[in-house]
């Protein structure tokens, strides 16, 4: 039917879901999408991305605290600090877009503390992959269920936003979870 | 009649190089159609993939871009 509608390139994904081995995401297609009204200026974008990460950021961190394992606390404290290094980089955005010099401490006031990276609760994402806690695949396997879910979220929310620079910036960080899951792939195969 | 929409043949990928298709290419330069129902999206989808049910297809064409390379499933 695309193909001849002047569709240019299609592909047809042979054996369709159950053939797809690599990570899915949950959900239906409005999951996590009252973060962002659509209507966002890109300063705005950047806000909701940080408190995302922070909520990972936290999640990991009392991962670590609850873990027994030496290994999986090791693992939980390195997935934190990737966090922080993704958050320290959408504060570097905001102030290059803001022309401004807006401190760490202000903008953290400015940000609202929102739901864990990809549209879920620490909770739920529990409760749905259900890892053993010391198994470093499991722990692995978790973050990547996470990563596929933020970069579901912030693909079907770039369809909704309306500012060009808004999109160039969620389609960004979209593109940097991408390689963060791909990289924790490669770090489940090393395992 | 458009003869040519029943009769072009879209290129059928495996796992692997669908795999290496969207992890080589952006996500806004490629469109993953998810043509499923919507409890099938619920339980699961590709990371990316838009829903439209088949049934719905033909009348929402106008919500993607026949530009970019679109992966079917």
């Amino acid at each position: 039917m695309l193909a001849g509608k002047g569709f240019k390139r299609v592909f047809n994904v042979a054996g369709g879901i159950k053939a797809w081995h690599a990570k899915t995401a949950i959900g239906p297609q409005d999951l996590g999408m009252d973060l962002f009204t659509g209507k966002e200026e890109p300063q705005d974008i950047l806000k909701v991305a940080y408190s995302l990460e922070q909520g990972l950021c936290d999640f990991y961190i009392s991962m670590e605290i609850e873990a027994k394992n030496e290994r999986v606390r090791d693992l939980f404290a390195k997935l934190s600090e990737i966090e922080v290094k993704h958050q320290m980089s959408i504060y570097k955005a905001y102030n290059e877009i803001s022309n401004g010099e807006t401190s760490r401490d202000e903008f953290e006031k400015m940000v609202e503390n929102k739901a864990l990276e990809g549209g879920l609760s620490t909770r739920e994402y529990l409760d749905l992959f259900n890892p053993d806690l010391n198994s470093e695949i499991d722990v692995i396997s978790l973050a990547m269920s996470i990563e596929a879910q933020a970069l579901d979220l912030y693909q079907r929310v770039s369809a909704k936003i309306e500012n060009a620079k808004s999109k160039d910036i969620i389609n960004k960080i979209a593109n940097e979870e991408k390689v963060h899951l791909a990289s924790l792939g490669k770090l489940m195969d090393s395992l | 009649m458009k003869w040519m929409q029943f009769l072009t043949p879209a290129k059928s990928i495996d796992f692997n190089e669908t795999e290496s298709y969207i992890s080589q290419h952006p996500g806004e330069e490629i469109t993953i159609l998810d043509v499923r129902q919507p409890s099938e999206y619920q339980e699961s989808h590709i990371p990316g993939a838009t829903l439209i049910p088949l049934p719905q297809l033909s009348d929402r064409l106008e919500e993607l871009d026949p530009e970019k390379p679109t992966l079917v499933y």
